[in-house]
C-alpha cells in the first residue's frame, strides 16, 4: 500500500481546540473559543477564522490576533452568508516570510447553534433531498464539503420511499456506496484526518464496514485494489442489511400478490 | 415594469412553458407570467426594470449590478425566484428568436438553481452579475462572450468554488490567459485531451490545490500567486511587445 507523506510542514489542529457557536439574528453573529494550548506555534503566528458557506464563493476572514495572544475581533457578524450552510476553517499562518505559510489548520468546522434548533453536524453521511432531475430518478450531488442523495421531486413520495422502501434502497444504495467511495478514494483523503468532509466520513464508514477493517487504498493505487476494497465494503453493507431478503419480502406486496 | 420574483408555482409554470417552447420553437415567450399576481411577488424595496439589449455578459453584469444594488446581496445570490423571473424578463436576450424560432436550452440556463454546483453558474444572467460582483476589474476572460452562451473558460472557473474563493484569482487568470492581441482567451487553455503545461483546464486547478496545502492564498496578491504557480504558467503570459529602435 502506498504511504502518503505530508511534505507541507503544516499541522492538523484537532477539533477540540476550537468551538464556534452561532447566534441567530439579523444578522447572525458568532462566538469562537480557540485554545491552542499544547500545540506548538510561534507566538507571533497569525490566527484566522475563515467563514464560508456551501455553494458560495464568498470568504469572510476574521482576524483573531496571534497564536501567543488570541483576541477575537469585535465584528463577528455573518453577513451575506447563510448561517445554516456555514462552515469555518481555523488557520495559523506564518507571515514573517514573503509568502504567508500555513503552519496549522482545522477545516470544515461546523458551528453549534445557540438556540439548539439546528446543528448541521448531526446530519447523517447521506442526506436525502428532493431536486429537479428531469427523467432521472436519483443522482448524487458531490458538494465541496457535503454530499447528498438527490431524488426526483416530481415523483410523489420518493424522498420518503428512499428511506424505507427496499425496492428503492436495496437497488440504489449499493450503487451509491460504490460511486461515493470511488470518488472519496480519488480525493486522497485520510480516514484519520481531523475533518468532517464527506470523503473522510465515508472512508471511515467504509473501513468500519469492511470485513477486516482494512484501511482504504489511496487514489494512486491500482484500479483493481480500489475496486476490491469497495466491493468488500458494498458486500458487507448488503449482508448487514440483508438487502436481497428485504427486497424479496417487499416485492410480492408491490405486485399485489400476498406472500 | 416593477421587479418581481417568481414563487414556486411561478417557477414551475415557467418550466412548463420552456418545455412547450422546445416542442414548438415558434411559440411566443410566456410574457404574461411576468405580472401574474398568483405566480409572482413584488420585490421590496421596489426596483424599476426596463428592457435592454446586452452586447455581452459584461454589459449585462454591469446593468444587473446597478439594478440590484439596493437589495440584500445574500438574497440576490440565492434567490431562484428572482433570477428565474429576470430570465423571463430578458428572455429575448438570453434566448433570442432567430427566424422566428427560439432554441431553448436546458432548464438551468433560465431557472436558477443556486444549490447545484453543476448548474448555478450556467444561468447566464446570474453568472454575469456574480462575476462582476466578485471582481469588478479583471473579468474580461469570463464576461467577454455573449449572453446566450456559457463558454468553457467560465464553466471551468466557476464550477470550482475553491478557485473563486481566492481574492486575486480573476486577476491571475486574466494575466495568464487573456490574449490582448486577439481580444479573447488564449488558444488551447481549455482543450480536452492531454494536459498541456500551464493550461487552465487541467494544470491550473491541480497547481492551486497543491499551493493551498502550503500557502495562505487568501493573503496573496496576483504577483505573488503567479510567482508561486511557477515556470510552466509563465509561458502563458504574453511576451513583451517588440519595438523598432
Amino acid at each position: 500500500m502506498i504511504k502518503r507523506v505530508n511534505f507541507t510542514g503544516r499541522r492538523r489542529i484537532a477539533r477540540h481546540h476550537v468551538r464556534i457557536e452561532v447566534h441567530n439574528g439579523r444578522p447572525a453573529t458568532f462566538n469562537a473559543t480557540i485554545d491552542l494550548d499544547g500545540v506548538q506555534f510561534p507566538a507571533g503566528a497569525k490566527v484566522y477564522l475563515e467563514l464560508m458557506s456551501a455553494g458560495s464563493s464568498l470568504v469572510k476572514r476574521f482576524d483573531f490576533g496571534a497564536a501567543g495572544a488570541i483576541v477575537p475581533p469585535e465584528d463577528r457578524r455573518l453577513t451575506n452568508l447563510d448561517p445554516d450552510r456555514a462552515f469555518f476553517a481555523l488557520k495559523v499562518v506564518d507571515q514573517s516570510k514573503r509568502f504567508g505559510q500555513i503552519l496549522g489548520i482545522a477545516e470544515n468546522i461546523r458551528p453549534d447553534f445557540a438556540d439548539g434548533e439546528k446543528d448541521a453536524a448531526t446530519q447523517g453521511i447521506l442526506p436525502i433531498v428532493e431536486a429537479e432531475l428531469g427523467q432521472q430518478l436519483w443522482d448524487i450531488d458531490f458538494g465541496e464539503h457535503n454530499l447528498c442523495l438527490r431524488v426526483n421531486a416530481n415523483v410523489p413520495g420518493l424522498v420518503d420511499r428512499a428511506r424505507w422502501d427496499p425496492l428503492f434502497y436495496a437497488v440504489v444504495f449499493p450503487a451509491v456506496i460504490r460511486q461515493v467511495l470511488d470518488r472519496a478514494i480519488r480525493t486522497n483523503a485520510e480516514v484519520d484526518e481531523a475533518s468532517d468532509k464527506w470523503p473522510v466520513l465515508w472512508l471511515r464508514f467504509g473501513k468500519q464496514l469492511h470485513p477486516e477493517q482494512v484501511t482504504p487504498p489511496s487514489g494512486q493505487e491500482a484500479d483493481e485494489d480500489r475496486d476490491d476494497w469497495i466491493e468488500a465494503v458494498v458486500d458487507a453493507f448488503c449482508a448487514k442489511h440483508a438487502l436481497k431478503d428485504a427486497f424479496l419480502k417487499h416485492l410480492p406486496r408491490e405486485n399485489g400478490v400476498e406472500s | 415594469m416593477i421587479l418581481r420574483e417568481f414563487n414556486s408555482a411561478g417557477v414551475e409554470a415557467f418550466r412548463m412553458r420552456l418545455a412547450d417552447c422546445r416542442e414548438n420553437p415558434a411559440a411566443s415567450a410566456p410574457w404574461e407570467l411576468l405580472e401574474n399576481e398568483s405566480l409572482t411577488n413584488i420585490i421590496s424595496p421596489a426596483v424599476e426594470v426596463d428592457a435592454k439589449h446586452f452586447a455581452s455578459k459584461l454589459d449585462a453584469g454591469k446593468h444587473l449590478k446597478d439594478l440590484l444594488f439596493k437589495l440584500d446581496e445574500q438574497f440576490v445570490a440565492t434567490s431562484d425566484g428572482l433570477w428565474t423571473w429576470l430570465a423571463l424578463f430578458f428572455f429575448d436576450e438570453i434566448c433570442p428568436a432567430k427566424g422566428g424560432h427560439r432554441h431553448v436550452k436546458a432548464d438551468y440556463r433560465y431557472i436558477f438553481d443556486p444549490n447545484t454546483p453543476r448548474h448555478y453558474y450556467q444561468h447566464s444572467l446570474f453568472v454575469s452579475w456574480r462575476v462582476i460582483t466578485i471582481e469588478p476589474n479583471f473579468n474580461r476572460l469570463l464576461l467577454r462572450a455573449n449572453l446566450a452562451t456559457v463558454d468553457k473558460v467560465t464553466a471551468e472557473t466557476m464550477k470550482r468554488l475553491y478557485l473563486t474563493r481566492i481574492p486575486c484569482i480573476f486577476e491571475v487568470l486574466e494575466r495568464l490567459y487573456w490574449d490582448s492581441a486577439r481580444g479573447r482567451a488564449r488558444k488551447g487553455i481549455v482543450t480536452h485531451g492531454r494536459a498541456k503545461p500551464g493550461d487552465l483546464l487541467h494544470r491550473f486547478p491541480i497547481r492551486i490545490r497543491q499551493l493551498e496545502m502550503t500557502y495562505d492564498l487568501q493573503s496573496l496578491n496576483a504577483d505573488q500567486l503567479i510567482e508561486l504557480l511557477g515556470n510552466e504558467f509563465r509561458q502563458n503570459r504574453p511576451a513583451p511587445v517588440a519595438t523598432d529602435n
